[in-house]
């Protein structure tokens, strides 16, 4: 009843093409906007925003970026978190090379060089495909690891090898640093966020995002009708690792404060392929509601002994937790190996007939 | 694979379980977290010297009721050595912590800059940032007894009898953790060789090699380094002793840190790591301190130990000296504000007025287990020195006097490190709002 | 600078052989090691298309588990069959609540099943068997722990004999498991739904069956590569990362194939070894072992897409 699409005509191509065809989707999305702008960052705590909220929201741009490399275009990769380390590292260097620069102008940049190192990374995919491809990816996570830890230009040949942010502030506001606010860190990464998510909506509505796709349904036909795959494949790699390596920046600067080159590391890149998966491959909205599960999980996991009042000392409940979260893994696989977001769209369905199926 | 989700929740328990421990319990309460490490590649040496750590708070709680008059509740986050999940525990342990203890020198240099803004001191002995050691810069951190290039000038001085000329034309190997922990000492040995002649090898061992050194001890063999100094934890130790046994490396001119001489590690070899040396500041042995522990907290089944003999190990007691450290320090901001519940800004002080002699360490039982030292407003390390000890095939024993570092020699890189650091981390503190009194 | 990179490292190879030796191997013993694991990727590979994640933690499991039960004071003749009990049991629980649910989905979901009982292995391991390293039973397994030195060209080549071991045990391993393929009637199975399932399973092979037999199989050489490698550097969870290391070998010797594994595995092996001692540590700053194996077999799959080994890709519309 909610969902009613009945006297909604779409009188032209535009009307029916439009972002949001269903008046109600509009007004939903508004809602969230509305919960994300005002109701959190009035209700919630200063842990909320730490522990949950900001990497929410940089873990889902993360996946957002691999979901259009692998949900959309179909080439597996498993070198996310390096990629996300490029942003970093480009973003620390050059804040330090132009302290005055404004920090989201250099987060911006920042993707740019994730976006070349994600392209030179992406030209074996030419060649090679499937599960070949996923590991030529790990190459880079490999390799981009070490040379965050060799290369000591990259961290200003700082005696801990770790890169540390510098406070700096936007409008007289300390937006980075430990002196900043968590709500004004809060609200930073939240536009971006959802700037480049309204971009990236869009992008794959349209003439590249269509490429992708018949590029991941089958890639031969898709050459046959006439696309080109180096084009459909390598634009894939440099958007996907451009909003990778903003995610990246943002994960530095905005919410660790300092990160290690094995915070690149292998696992980054899991936790960002299982958000995109357990969302739903193929799906903006996915990546959100995956990363919320994935954030979520463990936060909850770790309040039901004390809630409970059961005794667990830490490391069994660090064990205990690895156990649950794979087992839950599986669990959502075999529920739902279409995503979330896959969820949502029965729910949707479901709304649009109720109560009066046809 | 250490995800990451999986530390996200740790606080969450530590945050609700203070918060269930407060409504309970009105008396006097102190709240100790611990960034412990009971999983992961670095388990094995962490689980002892928490087991230690957490055993003496509960001795003091279990015979004293606390320490003058308050009850310490002592508090574990699981960090599993990764840095990332460190910063979490710290973040999640901070609302109500008087001290933290970072337990790695990745964390301790993340927390860092936090802790000015929180207000929180750090303790990290026999670890972290060497030049913390400055108290003019680093308000908030300490890390007693001895830092580590102390460590590093001991080894150096000990391995040259005690003067580094006569190292002129040799090679030193540094065999180290690539880990902020592992690359330490590197500016402090980088200049004593430039300054005396002798050729300095850095030999990083990263997290995935720990177990197959072979390529390591390849370069060893080929690059024949008069000594080989290691920077190792967790499994690279155990990894690194086996592998000098297999390249026949010279026992004698291997050396360790103090956290590469865990006993555990040493007994995988036994008489074939005969005359393997490590620095360290605490000596093994039997103490009237370890009796307490065991009549208050062992044999009532309240530790964590699997059985009684873990007490002899060299990591077990340090752990049970790094939480003395701390409760000294609780003691004597306790004594100086008059109140029983201190706040984190009070225990800074007390953690800068230590006074621990020999005296002090008769009195707790612990004669002749740990190095005496005094803090003060500029010397948050104390400087305490450390003794050189040898595996003899079944244990550690000492063989030498007391050591000291060549403090003339560390000082200028110390300062000029701090402001280095104060610099680049700017707009830094420093003593600014904690005046030295 | 050019002499020092491409000439002077070749000069040293020749000029002090008997290190040179001790280089090939060190990297021979580990390239076998590697092998082992990814024979255990093939295998699963082979007869299901799925990607084991899992092969590397069930190596730690399954070390883990053999050293456990000795030490809970079963003898180490007793405690190998019970371990492949254990695994046996594994391969089952994993056939019937992870992959009969799962069959017919998308590779990509299959990986990441897998990624989650690699998950669940590595909390389920350490809950049980604590995180603390352990001393693999090298000798109650009757495995001999001396070394032979070899004296050539007036230097010394260590070679240790548990090393010996390992190599023999691995090559009677292939041996045996290549016969199985080749001779019985399960081996035949494999193959068959390895080239195509539906095909097998119109003549009467069981899926299920299969899956559990070839799961085992990859248990038993979870199991000594466990054992070797528990013997070389101790058992703890920081063995998983090993895993990484069959990923460029399976690239480099192909996804489904045996002998591809094992000559991929070697290459690997005394590739990376050579290349960190004479390159990589002099001018890279050293540990390139974590990606050599990499980029190496990414060069080579630019030529051969396939790897080195695999079956030939034919794509139709």
């Amino acid at each position: 009843m909610i969902f009613r699409t009945a006297g909604q005509y779409k009188t032209s191509y535009e009307a029916d093409q439009a972002l949001f065809p269903v008046k109600q989707d509009f007004y939903l999305v508004l809602g969230i906007l509305l919960l994300g702008y005002v109701v959190f960052p009035l209700t919630a705590s200063e842990f909320t925003f730490k522990a949950l909220l900001v990497p929410v929201l940089i873990y889902a741009l993360a996946a957002l970026g691999l979901n259009i490399l692998t949900g959309y275009c179909g080439q597996l990769s498993l070198g996310t978190g390096a990629f996300m380390g490029v942003g970093a590292y480009a973003t620390y260097k050059l804040m330090t090379i132009v302290p005055e620069m404004n920090i989201f102008a250099a987060i911006f940049l920042s993707g740019f060089f994730s976006a070349a190192v994600g392209v030179a990374f992406g030209l074996p995919s030419l060649r090679i495909k499937g599960f070949y491809l996923a590991i030529a990816t790990l190459a880079a996570q490999f390799f981009l690891v070490w040379l965050f830890e060799k290369w000591a230009w990259l961290y200003n040949y700082n005696a801990s090898g770790a890169i540390e942010v510098a406070t700096s502030s936007v409008f007289g506001i300390t937006v980075t640093g430990p002196t900043a606010l968590p709500i004004v860190q809060y609200y930073c990464v939240l536009i971006v966020v959802t700037l480049v998510t309204w971009v990236a909506i869009n992008l794959t509505r349209g003439r590249y995002g269509r490429m992708w796709k018949a590029t991941r349904d089958m890639d031969i036909a898709a050459e046959l009708v006439g696309i080109k795959l180096m084009t459909a494949k390598l634009t894939a790699f440099a958007v996907s690792s451009y909003i990778v390596g903003v995610a990246g920046g943002l994960l530095v600067f905005f919410w660790k404060g300092a990160a290690e080159p094995n915070l690149f590391d292998i696992p980054l890149s899991f936790q960002i392929l299982f958000i995109a998966i357990i969302g739903g491959l193929g799906s903006i909205l996915g990546n959100f509601l995956g990363a919320i599960l994935i954030v979520a999980l463990p936060v909850i996991l770790n309040l039901i002994p004390s809630t409970l009042g059961i005794p667990v000392d830490s490391a069994t409940l660090e064990h205990l937790n690895v156990m649950i979260v794979g087992a839950l893994i599986i669990a959502f696989l075999i529920l739902e190996p279409h995503g979330l977001a896959r969820f949502y769209a029965i729910i949707r369905e479901k709304f649009i007939l109720w109560p009066f199926p046809y | 694979m250490g995800f990451n989700w999986k530390s996200a929740g740790c606080a969450g328990i530590v945050s609700l379980s203070v918060a269930f421990g407060a409504t309970v319990a009105s008396a006097a309460e102190i709240y100790v977290p611990n960034l412990s490490y009971r999983t992961g590649p670095f388990a094995a040496t962490g689980i002892p010297l928490m087991n230690g750590q957490r055993d003496y708070v509960a001795m003091l709680n279990a015979r004293d009721g606390g320490v003058g008059g308050a009850k310490l509740v002592f508090d574990e986050c699981e960090t599993g050595y990764n840095t990332n999940k460190g910063v979490e525990c710290y973040e999640k342990t901070k609302s109500k912590a008087v001290v933290t203890q970072p337990w790695s020198t990745g964390i301790t240099l993340q927390v860092l800059p936090r802790t000015n803004v929180d207000k929180i001191p750090i303790l990290a002995p026999g670890y972290g940032f060497s030049p913390m050691s400055d108290g003019e810069v680093f308000a908030w951190a300490f890390n007693p007894p001895s830092s580590y290039w102390d460590g590093a000038s001991m080894i150096l001085n000990y391995i040259s009898d005690g003067d580094l000329a006569n190292l002129k034309g040799k090679k030193v190997a540094l065999l180290h953790l690539d880990h902020p922990y592992g690359k330490e000492p590197i500016p402090l040995i980088e200049k004593l060789a430039e300054e005396n002649g002798f050729e300095f090898l850095p030999i990083p061992v990263g997290l995935k090699e720990m177990q197959n050194q072979s390529a390591q001890w390849l370069q060893i063999r080929r690059e024949r380094p008069d000594y080989v100094v290691m920077w190792g934890w967790g499994a690279m130790n155990a990894g690194a002793i086996t592998e000098a046994v297999k390249t026949r490396y010279p026992m004698d001119q291997f050396v360790g840190i103090w956290w590469s001489g865990y006993d555990g590690d040493l007994k995988l070899v036994g008489e074939k790591g005969k005359g393997y040396k490590t620095i360290s500041w605490n000596v093994p042995g039997s103490y009237p301190v370890l009796d307490e522990i065991k009549q208050h907290v062992v044999d009532p089944g309240d530790s964590l130990i699997e059985n009684p003999e873990d007490m002899d190990s060299i990591f077990y007691q340090r752990g049970v000296v790094i939480s003395m450290i701390l409760v000294e320090g609780i003691k004597a901001a306790q004594k100086h504000f008059g109140t029983a519940e201190i706040d984190a800004a009070q225990l800074r002080w007390g953690l800068e007025n230590l006074n621990i002699t020999d005296e002090v360490l008769a009195e707790l039982g612990m004669a002749g287990m740990t190095v005496p030292f005094a803090t003060s407003c500029d010397n948050h390390t104390g400087h305490g020195g450390g003794w050189m000890l040898e595996w003899d095939g079944a244990a550690f024993v000492p063989v030498s006097e007391k050591l000291s570092p060549d403090r003339a020699a560390i000082e200028p890189l110390e300062a000029a490190k701090a402001a280095e650091y104060a610099e680049s981390n700017a707009p830094w503190p420093g003593r600014s709002e904690v005046p030295c009194e | 600078m050019l002499y020092d990179v491409l000439i002077d490292p070749f000069v040293q190879m020749v000029a002090v052989p008997d290190f040179f030796l001790q280089v090939i191997w060190e990297g021979f013993v580990s390239g076998v090691l590697y092998a082992l694991i990814a024979l255990g990727f093939v295998l699963i590979y082979k007869s299901s298309r799925i990607f084991n994640f899992a092969q590397g933690i069930m190596v730690v499991f399954s070390a883990l588990t053999l050293v456990g039960l000795h030490s809970m004071g079963i003898p180490a003749i007793a405690a190998v069959p019970l371990t492949l009990l254990v695994m046996y049991l594994l391969a089952m629980s994993v056939e019937r609540v992870v992959l009969r649910p799962l069959v017919n989905q998308p590779d990509i979901i299959l990986f990441m099943a897998t990624i989650g009982i690699t998950l669940f292995l590595i909390g389920f391991g350490e809950l049980v068997f604590g995180g603390e390293n352990k001393v693999m039973i090298t000798e109650q397994l009757g495995i001999p722990t001396g070394a032979f030195e070899l004296e050539p060209f007036g230097g010394f080549v260590l070679i240790e004999q548990k090393d010996v071991t390992a190599v023999t045990m691995a090559i009677l391993l292939v041996v045996g498991l290549l016969l199985f393929l080749d001779r019985t009637k399960m081996g035949r199975a494999i193959r068959a739904l390895g080239d195509d399932h539906q095909a097998a399973l119109s003549v009467g092979i069981s899926l299920s069956t299969i899956w559990v037999l070839v799961w085992f199989i990859a248990g038993v050489i979870a199991l000594v590569t466990g054992i070797v490698w528990g013997a070389r550097a101790g058992v703890s969870f920081a063995l998983e990362v090993i895993a990484y290391k069959a990923l460029p070998v399976l690239m480099l010797g192909g996804l489904e194939s045996v002998s591809g594994a094992i000559v991929g595995g070697i290459a690997i092996g005394i590739l990376e070894k050579i290349f960190e001692i004479y390159w990589g540590q002099p001018f890279l700053g050293g540990n390139t072992e974590t990606w050599f194996p990499f980029i190496f077999a990414l060069l080579v799959l630019l030529f051969r897409p396939q790897g080195l080994f695999g079956e030939r890709i034919i794509e139709r519309i």
